[in-house]
């Protein structure tokens, strides 16, 4: 560990209240990078954090002199001297702030911006566009039939143009492990770059209030080896897998016949509703609702059985459907992966 | 306490207008529309950027569909109004030199030329609502929004100069020469806004 | 220390009694003129919506105690998390420091008999009563505005909002904006005109420059508010399009007028806070502000550099770089002056012999707050790390340090410097101490774990958060933290209430403080001052020869403005005595006129357009005869 990070740790500890901190890691955090963006503004925080440290300390302490000799008037040495009262308000009022502040500046917002900033056309390997809808996340592979709901993948070790943009309201695309946030604004195309270090999990949520289910308005970011990504992307470019069974025949037929395909499209199928997410490989994916429940049997079940209790006030309707034609439909979509 | 006059107790056309005289600084009242003029001007300023705003927003302005306006006759108009602003000058020099009578006669004169001048911008603006609406485009909606906002002030105007002839049919008084003084720079302010108002409304044609 | 009047005094001082006597009962509270009485009602129904947006607070703070408390439903928490915002920006605060401290006390600082418009006075406290309760009708009818304090649209559009919160939102705060355009207009004209003779600009106290600066402030922030609220609702209501994209609107207009009047908003905010400090601090050191002109100066000076700076809510937009660029070095810029500021408290108090009353320790709580708030809001000035922690706790975590630790315990340490003054009791110093600790801690406690968690990713606005991602326990300390606050804030309640039943009687001046109210009674009389007083300094009351020259005056009749409700008016720079002004007193226009004007809102509210009209007239005419009776006729 060198010097820097270990003065950063020790600062950490000896800011953090109470020693109950978990650290600074969790999945979404910001102080957990795993890009050179992510990074350059994790750094610029602690340096600001040190600087802010001190200028606190100092003032506090001034206050607690202060307190200590109450009883005098004046400087210590210098006694009741009117010009060092304006002297030491024009220093550290004025004159230090001035230097310390076009510092920050040139280093933070001509320096790292530059990183943080949309990527220069045709400085990227690829785009993803991603069309943020209540509650949920729309993401299209362009120049690919690919499309797929809350769940992005891109290559690790490659600069991705994600496009972020929306039809409703304003949303934020934020992955803080990986970049800043980015407003999806209706009639704006917003662009950022994501360029993970290495492969791995990252966590993003929307961050600009968006309604009622704003909270459960997550979603995962997997950065995957190259040859993994490809084998991926391939899959959800393919169209859905035919069921075979006859369960899963009728589970289909539930899914065509009933307000499902309404909102949803499930390619290969006549189903091609855009209200909600696209189903094609759902079971591909490992968490459902925007991040909200794992993705497994238990879970779809309630989800698609009782939406309202899993995410009350979002868009999908509870359904009224018998015993043996939930078990079908539940069967055919975890059949598609 | 040497030569401070009790200016309330100016209840008289002559005594009002020593007690004018006297007075070094502006008065409470003028100070008061004063402000009212600035706070007013912020939000005629507010729109007007925002009727900017949505134009450079914009790839066509006005959007296709709409024609972009005649300028000869509000033009005109808005010198009209502008002019009035001269009758209302004349009407605070009269009240301030107790002279009723001239004052309450200029004042009519103004407000008879501004209530002709809004029969006519509401006969106009009835008239752009029947061409296109400002439920279709943002451009509808700033433009008769600015313009509404405009009429509207000049409605105010009309009604703080009737009340005013209505007040000096009693005769003159230190409150009400301040209240003519008042009325006046607001006039002052509607007919300039109307000049920046016109100006913008009449931007996609000059 | 009150003296007892001779015979030749007391004749002037019943008098004037006389004169200016209030009404009894009902009656008399509802046609007051009187700016200590208009104070007084201010003071309390802030306190009520103080209550209510307290009771939000902690509303949200419970159901975040816990990952999925089940406490409030999405709709409610989000109804809750709106009003608290709104109520606590708009009801409280504001109406708190201008219309309750800036009412009471700027004509008694100045050494004047009321604000320059009395009846307009009134208004304004009533426009801000009907505004609040027209917007907690609204939440009470379960139609409650849900789409944030700053009510981004699209969200709050028709199309995606249909209920009428929102409209009980906009019209709601069109209508308390006129009630704040009134009084900051009623503010300058009464600083400009009515200032003592002898007080000229630069020895006026430094409480008056800060209000001076808010009310210039709110007279060019507010009407942007007012043109985004009236495009909303004309968006909403008549299906015009200024905010939507398909018919050439933008969303980001709403963005960018709501923050032209946002950011000068927050300055508006502390300018008053900034402005109590000021008057405390020389009163507990014992000893004049350092570098008074800089200061007075710094105070103009931010209330002016706070227009430039709007679009740093705005970084994560997508907007320009070189737009950003600029925003962010103008953001910097704000910091000059506040440092100044800050720095001439800190050495005022190192330099003079500093008593720890409660009021101090307040202000010693304030500048440790404001410092923090400070320094984030400078971190924020850094475009990146803006776009990482906008719209999470760490924003949170800053503006309730600026907004709640440095613009309200600076009121807090008013009201007990202030208590004696009002009241002519003495609080409890003990349990004033206590209730400043209390205060202090849960502050602390509440919104400093919110920086940690707002950097472990958390966002704003969110119902409920998942148990996984180390949020728990933060959530958790913060909600303690808030129920500490929540008793600290009570225990200063109960402290001044007792205190007011059974608190030691005080005479004049209590404290030896700086500014003319001291020399007035405890509480002052209706008439304020029986002599208008000289001013030869910004510290009146420490100029023991004038206020001697004072009393030989009123024994001599001299200068007592004795024939009716009189005041003087000076010239705007060196007060040089220019006329004597007759107030006008008790009226029933301005709580008429605030009527009407909210049965208008309500019929616009409702959709009644031509009724609206037609209670419009109504208000035409009671502002007519409002301008009948003319002040010498009173």
């Amino acid at each position: 560990m060198s010097a820097q990070s270990r003065a950063r740790s020790l600062l950490v500890a000896g800011l953090v209240l109470g020693g109950g901190l978990v650290g600074c890691g969790g999945d979404q955090s910001a102080l957990d990078p795993e890009s050179g963006q992510s990074r350059a503004i994790a750094d610029l925080w602690w340096w600001m954090l040190i600087a802010a440290t001190i200028v606190f300390l100092g003032a506090v302490g001034l206050l607690l002199l202060a307190w200590v000799r109450r009883g005098s008037e004046g400087f210590p040495f210098f006694g009741k001297s009117e010009r060092v009262s304006v002297g030491l308000v024009l220093t550290f009022g004025i004159f230090i702030p001035i230097v310390s502040l076009i510092a920050l500046f040139v280093v933070a917002n001509l320096s790292v911006a530059e990183g943080t900033d949309a990527p220069e056309k045709g400085s990227t390997s690829m785009t993803v566009e991603v069309v943020a809808r209540q509650w949920f996340w729309e993401v299209h592979y362009p120049g690919t039939g690919a499309v797929t709901a809350n769940e992005i993948h891109i290559p690790a070790r490659t600069r991705v143009n994600l496009v972020a943009k929306t039809d409703d309201v304003i949303h934020s695309f934020w992955v803080p492990r990986l970049n800043r946030k980015i407003d999806m604004i209706p009639g704006r195309t917003n662009r950022i770059l994501l360029d993970a270090d290495r492969p791995g999990r990252y966590r993003g949520q929307c961050a600009e209030f968006c309604g009622l289910q704003h909270a459960h308005m997550g979603f995962v970011v997997f950065a995957d080896p190259p040859g993994r990504f490809r084998a991926w992307l391939a899959g959800q470019e393919r169209d859905r897998r035919a069921p075979t069974t006859p369960e899963r025949k009728r589970g289909e037929r539930v899914f065509l016949d009933e307000a499902c395909s309404g909102c949803h499209t499930i390619r290969g199928t006549s189903a091609a509703g855009r209200v909600g997410p696209d189903l094609t490989h759902v079971a591909s994916r490992t968490t459902l609702a925007g991040n909200t429940i794992p993705n497994d049997g238990r879970y779809l079940r309630q989800w698609v059985l009782d939406p309202q209790h899993v995410k009350p006030g979002n868009k999908m309707p509870a359904l009224d459907l018998s015993k043996a034609e939930a078990r079908d439909l539940l069967d055919y979509l975890e059949s598609l992966r | 306490m040497n030569g401070v006059t009790r200016s309330s107790e100016a209840t008289s056309a002559i005594a009002a207008a020593y007690a004018e005289r006297r007075r070094r600084a502006m008065p409470s009242g003028v100070w008061g529309v004063a402000l009212l003029v600035a706070t007013e001007a912020a939000l005629f300023g507010t729109v007007l950027a925002s009727y900017y705003y949505l134009r450079f927003d914009a790839a066509r302005w006005p959007p296709a569909g709409i024609e972009p306006p005649d300028v000869a006759l509000p033009l005109a108009l808005t010198g009209a109004l502008v002019l009035t602003s001269v009758p209302v000058l004349l009407a605070t020099v009269a009240a301030r030199r107790a002279r009723v009578g001239s004052a309450w006669g200029l004042l009519l004169l103004a407000l008879l030329a501004q209530a002709g001048y809004l029969a006519v911008q509401i006969l106009l603006f009835k008239r752009d609502l029947g061409v296109f609406s400002p439920r279709d485009t943002a451009y509808g909606s700033i433009y008769f929004t600015l313009l509404g906002l405009h009429h509207l002030h000049v409605v105010v105007g009309l009604l703080l100069e009737l009340g005013l002839l209505v007040k000096l049919l009693g005769g003159l008084t230190n409150y009400r020469v301040i209240g003519v003084r008042a009325v006046a720079i607001y006039w002052y302010f509607v007919n300039f806004m109307a000049v920046l108002v016109v100006l913008t409304q009449l931007s996609p044609s000059l | 220390m009150a003296t007892v009047a001779t015979p030749a005094a007391q004749r002037h001082l019943d008098r004037l009694e006389r004169i200016w006597a209030e009404r009894e009962g009902l009656t008399g509270w509802l046609t007051t003129t009187d700016h200590k009485r208009i104070g007084l009602l201010y003071l309390f129904a802030s306190l009520a919506f103080f209550a209510a947006g307290g009771v939000e607070a902690l509303l949200i703070r419970t159901q975040l105690l816990v990952p999925n408390a089940g406490v409030l439903s999405p709709d409610a928490y989000n109804e809750v998390f709106t009003m608290h915002g709104v109520t606590m920006v708009f009801l409280f605060v504001i109406p708190i420091s201008i219309g309750a401290f800036g009412n009471y006390l700027v004509p008694l600082m100045i050494g004047a008999r009321d604000m320059a418009f009395p009846r307009m006075n009134a208004l304004s406290f009533w426009l801000f009563l009907g505004s609040g309760l027209f917007m907690y009708v609204g939440l009470f009818l379960g139609n409650g505005p849900d789409a944030g304090w700053f009510d981004y649209v699209p969200l709050a559009s028709k199309q995606f909002t249909p209920s009428s919160g929102i409209d009980f939102y906009a019209l709601g705060l069109i209508f308390n904006g006129v009630s704040t355009t009134a009084a900051s207009i009623n503010f300058i004209v009464t600083i400009f005109k009515l200032r003592a003779p002898g007080m000229s600009l630069n020895r006026m106290p430094l409480f008056c420059y800060a209000f001076l600066a808010v009310s210039f402030a709110l007279v060019f922030a507010l009407p942007p508010l007012t043109a985004a609220l009236s495009f909303l609702e004309l968006d909403r209501r008549l299906g015009f399009h200024f905010y939507d994209v398909a018919s050439g609107g933008d969303p980001l207009l709403w963005q960018h007028l709501f923050w032209i009047f946002g950011h000068p908003e927050v300055y508006i905010i502390i300018l008053p806070a900034f402005g109590i400090a000021t008057s405390i601090i020389p009163t507990f050191v014992r000893r004049k502000m350092v570098a008074f002109p800089l200061v007075a100066l710094a105070e103009i000076l931010v209330a002016f550099i706070g227009f430039g700076v709007w679009a740093h809510h705005m970084f994560a937009v997508g907007l320009a770089t070189i737009t950003t660029i600029y925003f962010a070095a103008a953001s910097l810029i704000i910091v000059i002056p506040s440092g100044i500021q800050l720095f001439a408290w800190i050495t005022t108090i190192f330099t003079g012999t500093p008593r720890f009353k409660t009021p101090l320790l307040f202000i010693l709580g304030f500048i440790v707050f404001f410092i923090m708030g400070g320094l984030t809001g400078i971190m924020f000035a850094a475009i990146p790390f803006d776009q990482q922690t906008t719209d999470t706790y760490f924003v949170v975590a800053h503006f309730h340090f600026v907004i709640f630790g440095a613009a309200v315990f600076p009121i807090l340490g008013g009201f007990y410097y202030w208590f004696p003054k009002v009241t002519g009791r003495m609080y409890h110093e003990g349990v004033g101490k206590l209730s400043f600790w209390l205060t202090f801690a849960g502050t602390a406690v509440t919104f400093f774990p919110m920086h940690i968690v707002g950097l472990l990713g958390m966002p704003r606005r969110q119902y409920t958060y998942p148990p996984d991602l180390g949020w728990s326990f933060l959530n958790f300390l913060e909600s303690i933290g808030s129920y500490v606050l929540g008793a600290g804030l009570v225990l200063i309640v109960a402290n001044l209430a007792v205190s007011l039943l059974r608190g030691e009687r005080v005479g004049n001046d209590p404290w030896g403080g700086d500014t003319l109210e001291w020399s007035a009674t405890s509480p002052p009389p209706a008439y304020n001052y029986p002599v208008i007083p000289r001013v030869t300094s910004p510290y009146a009351m420490w100029d023991r020869d004038d206020r001697q020259a004072d009393a030989r005056r009123l024994e001599r009749g001299e200068l007592t403005l004795e024939r009716g409700h009189e005041t003087p008016a000076s010239t705007v720079l060196d007060a040089e005595w220019d006329e004597i002004l007759e107030m006008p007193s008790h009226s029933w226009m301005p709580v008429l006129l605030a009527a009407a004007l909210a049965a208008v809102f309500t019929m616009l509210l409702l959709g009644h357009w031509v009724t609206a009209g037609a209670f419009s007239a109504v208000a035409a005419l009671v502002l007519f005869g409002w301008h009948m009776q003319e002040p010498q006729e009173a």
